[in-house]
């Protein structure tokens, strides 16, 4: 036995040794330290709210005290609620969720029609390679109730009972008609996925609806600041940067030493992580609502590629008016670059309004400007020619009759 | 018909009987040359294997009445013996491995219970496993025409690398029959399991083809993959029959009873007619007695074969490597030159040429457009390129298995096939040709696998975890499991919790190990030749550079560095810049009369030594890390032909690396004192030739898995030593098993040599004498008499 033991203990650091090698050569040292030494961080990440969040912080025993517990509280369930204004929403949790916003937010499915019926969650795991060795082992998931935003967070304390954690998530996530998430589609959701076939041999009930806001995010603020990480967003959209956060590599190995050892000081950072992750979703949702919602007012993005890109989903849900203002805004305030990309469905914009003149000047500028590719000029003058032969029509019959102009065709 | 039109087809008649002047069939081929008295004095046997008669079974009466429809509608009314037995057995529940030769029907053996149950219930599913993606294509292409012929809706797949993802979803939730391979069972499809919930609670079968390609390292690896196969099953309920073909092999059905671990069902007994069959070993002559050389096996088989394809009989010829199929290729054309004889009357087949390239080389096969055709051992694996009619062997395929195998790919069900084995001078090639019974008589080689070798075994045991829990009572092949796991958990990379082994690190494991132990890096051909500029303003000839091929790393140092003559498709390349960092070789087509040859150099370091002992009178084992470098330091220009070294150049490539473990063995001072260097030599390399050939009995691998080197003074040890390392970078612990059963290995060795009927040494036991010297056995003897 002890030979064998010592055979095994070779191969595993030889294993260890290569996978190291591997590692390092990859990275370059860029992931400071062991990732088995997990620091935990214990300055509060909420108290930047502007609301003592903390307080509010109930393991929630009186709650799920109702719910049946298995006696070694193989699972946890923590849930803080905070007010809408403490978190600084102005669209999401206000009023009606008309489905062209829940379109522009990345929704895919049937819109639900209230904002109360949105689960907005995010998944802590034990990697990110996926597959069926890859657990979830926290979840955080939040819905609005009462001008409140109420993040129940569910930690799952003992591994091998996952059967009954993930039988608790499946009702949990039932009663919703949609989720929320970011980069949830191709990362949270099929994880889910694979742990409720593993777990309880069931399909996951929300994922036909479901709003991944990494797609909306990118296509505002990609362009201005490089990455559209959530880390990333929280320093320039909201302005609200982490400090003393557990760096995501280092998760599931927080996680792994938290089954060993049992200290809750050790899973502190992941929880305080994971409602940070909920909280921020919850907001960059907000903000990008809002950017939707002022564009539709004439007040386009002040950045010219996000105006663009709000523009052509605009065009996608029918707002024409809407779409139009940005492709306007983004064309003003945007580089020759941009014009060239925008100029086509600008211009179309434009001919629908009957501004066929204002097209035509604005492509023969950027024509005489001698920008944009061989092919690109090719399909612009051949818009032009168009043009002209429309106005020529025009001209030509004393009413611009479309049934007319298709007879003389 | 216009006339033009009638033109064609009188022209095309015509060309059919230029191409093929003197259609002689075979036979007469054959009657010519059992004449010919030059011709009978190279030969050292002339053996000549009778037809035997088709064996039929009727359908079997549950066999879907559409299928049977199919099948008369083919003019298939019966089955061969095999087929029904098959049918049969498999019907049954039973695990089976079919053992035919080649054309006999084999994958009816498993097409036809897979399409029995799909006819029957159209959620049944089963999984096909090749061992390479080529084979996977063709199987699919044969499936789906059985399919339409059978009306049957049926979705068959192939999931490998090069599926695309977009499609991917669908194959998992909809494909009937999924058709993969090893590599991707063990990292795609295994550890996502729950993707493929629709298959796996529904498998009822799992085909392995090949089974005798699953052996040695890889096939351990592949045991532990059907072992995790298996376990996943199991989970979702399923509980699918194997059946698995191989080609002759000694063990088929213990093989298979390693990779299925349960009983299996062996049907042997082909029913299918196979012609008549000539099987000819020949020695090229003598051309220099004092030296013993002979003329080079690869101008005698260039004539065998020549003469066959003048007669239309269409011939394949199997070179070693890949550079003599090339030269094979050149000769042969320049024998039938265009425009009298078309183009393509013999194409060239190896590793290396593009995967469309390799599918019309086997369409023309099969249409009979392709007359000829020369292949390194690529085409011995079950490539359908229907039968041919005469095989010529250039040189010893190196085991007895792949000698029947590339032998079987001329034999027609009904007409005569004829096989020429063409010796080379080798030792091992010279004891063949003299000892034709050693092939003709003597049982081929045992398909050996070890999945329970640790090193194996652990990996796979990381994976299994992966992908489901293990129990604390389960067994994962060997009965050690419970310490295995618990060793694991202590480590943290598994994590006990009632009762069961969760995977607990960041890693995806099945990533980590490779089942293969060859490189995907390979070095790309890029032709920069590209036609001459004609007409200003046109767009296709701007020299666009065109990847003709690709090749790995080791072989490219020997092949592909700068200046070599690099042949493919027979046209000769000369390579102007080899880029090793991006893995570029560029060449340019050029006319030349000679062909390079590079020289490759073995050195062995020790790093590490883990463990040494005294064995009996002084001589030391040990095992430890080593560094096997190999580097090409000089090439020779050899002319076609006559094969004179009429130049030479130097080779400036960085050194390969192999870091492993090894075994090695050095001897006293005192035993070999007194010995000129020479015999010291000769013995050392005798004691490795024998110890070599034996170790992989013991450590049931290939012997491709195992390297040796032998130095006459060691840095390391300062004596004469001789080293048998793992040729799995890293090792997989052939050196330590080596280092503890040290003993047995020597007291085989000792009884082999005293048993070995030669009197000098043979390629069977120490190498042959006359290359090695008249003194190798004996001295071999007395070190062995020491140890």
């Amino acid at each position: 036995m002890n030979d064998l033991r010592a055979r095994i203990a070779e191969i595993i650091a030889r294993d260890r040794a290569r996978h190291a090698r591997a590692e390092g050569a990859d990275s370059a040292g860029a992931r400071g330290g062991s990732p088995r030494r997990a620091s935990a961080p214990s300055a509060p990440v909420l108290s930047s709210l502007g609301h003592d969040a903390e307080a509010r912080v109930a393991s929630s025993e009186e709650r799920t005290a109702a719910e049946k517990r298995p006696p070694a509280a193989a699972f946890e369930v923590r849930e803080q609620r905070i007010a809408l204004d403490d978190l600084g929403l102005e669209v999401v949790g206000r009023g009606a969720c008309d489905a062209l916003l829940l379109a522009h937010l990345g929704l895919k499915g049937e819109p639900p029609r209230d904002w109360t019926d949105i689960l907005f969650l995010d998944t802590e795991t034990t990697g990110l390679a996926g597959g069926t060795g890859t657990y979830v082992f926290l979840i955080g998931l939040a819905h609005i109730a009462n001008g409140e935003l109420v993040l129940r967070q569910h930690l799952l304390r003992d591994i091998s009972a996952e059967n009954e954690f993930v039988e608790h998530l499946k009702r949990e996530l039932e009663p919703y008609r949609a989720c929320a998430s970011y980069n949830g589609k191709t990362f949270d959701i099929p994880l889910l996925r694979t742990r409720f076939v593993m777990a309880i041999r069931s399909e996951l009930t929300v994922d036909e609806s479901h709003l991944d806001l990494l797609h909306p995010a990118r296509r505002l603020w990609k362009d201005r600041f490089g990455s559209t990480t959530l880390r990333q967003l929280e320093d320039s959209i909201l302005d609200d940067g982490r400090v003393a956060d557990i760096p995501g590599s280092c998760i599931p190995d927080a996680y792994f030493h938290y089954l060993r050892r049992g200290d809750e000081a050790i899973i502190a950072p992941v929880i305080t992580h994971n409602a940070r992750d909920v909280i921020s979703l919850v907001r960059i949702a907000d903000r990008v609502a809002g950017a939707v919602l002022d564009a539709r007012t004439g007040n386009a993005p002040a950045h010219a590629p996000a105006s663009f890109a709000l523009a052509r989903v605009f065009e996608r849900t029918g707002e024409l008016e809407a779409a139009f203002g940005c492709y306007e805004s983004a064309y003003y305030d945007g580089d020759n670059e941009l014009r060239v990309r925008l100029a086509l469905p600008y211009a179309r914009a434009l001919e629908r309004r009957g501004e066929r003149d204002r097209a035509v000047q604005m492509l023969e500028t950027l024509l005489a400007l001698g920008l944009g590719s061989v092919r690109w000029r090719e399909q612009v003058e051949s818009r032009l020619r168009r043009l002209a032969r429309r106005k020529a029509m025009k001209k030509a019959g004393p009413r611009a009759d479309p049934a007319f102009a298709n007879a003389t065709a | 018909m216009t006339l033009e039109r009638t033109f064609h087809i009188v022209l095309g008649l015509m060309r059919t009987s230029v191409r093929f002047p003197a259609r002689t069939s075979l036979e007469q081929i054959l009657d010519t040359l059992a004449a010919d008295r030059d011709f009978q004095e190279l030969v050292t046997r002339w053996e000549r294997m009778p037809a035997r008669p088709a064996r039929y079974a009727a359908f079997p009466e549950w066999l879907e009445g559409r299928i049977t429809a199919a099948l008369r509608r083919r003019g298939i009314n019966e089955l061969y013996s095999h087929q029904a037995a098959a049918l049969e057995s498999t019907h049954a529940g039973r695990h089976t491995v079919v053992v035919t030769p080649t054309a006999s029907g084999k994958t009816l053996c498993y097409n036809l219970p897979v399409l029995d149950a799909i006819a029957k219930d159209p959620s049944a599913r089963a999984l096909y496993i090749f061992p390479t993606k080529a084979l996977s294509q063709d199987q699919l292409a044969e499936l789906e025409r059985e399919s339409t012929d059978i009306d049957i809706e049926l979705k068959t797949y192939t999931y490998d690398g090069d599926t695309p993802p977009a499609v991917r979803a669908a194959i998992r939730s909809a494909g009937h029959v999924v058709i993969t391979n090893p590599d991707m069972l063990h990292t795609g499809i295994l550890p996502h399991h729950t993707k493929w919930v629709k298959l796996f609670e529904n498998l009822r079968f799992v085909v392995l083809d090949e089974l005798h390609t699953y052996r040695g390292v890889f096939g351990s690896h592949v045991a532990n993959v059907l072992r995790r196969l298996r376990r996943i099953c199991e989970f979702y309920g399923s509980h699918p029959v194997f059946i698995c073909t191989s080609a002759t092999i000694a063990n088929p059905e213990e093989l298979a009873r390693r990779h299925v671990e349960d009983d299996v069902v062996l049907i042997d007994e082909s029913g299918a007619p196979r012609g008549e069959k000539v099987l000819v070993f020949v020695n090229p002559p003598v051309v220099n007695r004092n030296l013993g050389v002979r003329r080079s096996a690869l101008l005698t088989g260039r004539d065998i074969a020549a003469t066959l394809l003048a007669s239309g009989v269409q011939t394949i010829a199997f070179a070693r490597s890949r550079v003599e199929t090339e030269l094979l290729l050149t000769y042969l054309r320049s024998r039938f030159p265009q425009p009298q004889w078309p183009q393509d009357l013999i194409r060239g087949y190896r590793g290396g040429y593009l995967p469309s390239e390799r599918r019309a080389i086997e369409r023309g096969l099969r249409d009979g457009s392709v007359r000829g055709v020369v292949s390194t051992n690529a085409l011995e694996l079950g490539i359908d390129i229907g039968a041919l009619q005469a095989a010529v062997l250039l040189g010893y395929p190196g085991t007895v298995a792949s000698t029947w195998q590339q032998m079987g790919r001329a034999g027609r069900r009904e007409d005569l096939s004829a096989a020429f084995l063409v010796a080379t001078s080798s030792p091992i090639d010279q004891y063949v040709v003299q000892h034709p019974e050693y092939v003709l008589d003597r049982s081929p080689e045992a398909g050996l696998v070890n999945p329970d070798n640790l090193h194996v075994l652990v990996h796979h045991l990381k994976c299994a975890a992966f992908e489901i829990p293990f129990e604390q009572r389960e067994r994962f092949g060997t009965e050690d499991t419970p310490g295995v796991l618990a060793y694991l958990d202590e480590q943290g990379v598994l994590h006990e919790a009632g009762g069961k082994y969760h995977w607990s690190d960041q890693a995806f494991p099945a990533e980590t190990t490779s089942l293969r132990t060859a490189t995907n890096d390979n070095v790309v051909i890029v032709d920069t030749t590209g036609p001459a500029p004609r007409t200003v303003g046109s767009e296709h000839h701007d020299g666009k550079a065109k990847v003709i091929g690709e090749i790995d790393r080791f072989a490219a140092q020997v092949l592909l560095h700068e200046q070599a003559i690099y042949l493919h498709e027979s046209k000769q390349f000369q390579v102007e810049r080899l880029d090793w960092d991006n893995a570029k070789a560029y060449v340019r087509e050029v006319k030349v009369d000679y062909y390079t040859q590079a020289e490759l150099a073995v050195r062995i370091r020790v790093i590490d030594e883990f463990d040494r002992r005294s064995a009996s009178r002084g001589f030391d084992l040990a095992h430890g890390e080593v560094l096997v470098s190999t580097l090409t330091t000089i090439f020779k220009k050899l002319t076609m032909y006559t094969h004179e070294n009429v130049g030479w150049g130097k080779i400036h490539l960085p050194e390969q690396e192999l870091q492993t473990t090894s075994f090695w063995c050095s001897l006293p001072e005192r035993v070999v004192a007194g010995w000129p260097r020479e015999r010291i030599e000769i013995a050392l390399a005798g004691l490795g030739n024998l110890l070599h050939g034996l170790a992989p009995l013991l450590l049931m691998c290939d012997p491709h898995d195992l390297g040796l080197a032998v130095e006459v003074r060691s840095p390391h040890t300062e004596r004469p030593t001789i080293y048998l390392f793992d040729m799995t970078p890293g090792g997989i612990g052939f050196a330590e098993r080596l280092f503890s059963s040290a003993p047995v290995l020597f007291d085989r060795a000792r009884e082999h040599l005293a048993s070995c009927g030669c009197q000098t040494g043979c390629p069977s036991c120490v190498g042959p004498a006359y290359a090695l010297g008249a003194e190798v056995r004996e001295s071999v003897a007395h070190l062995l008499s020491l140890a």
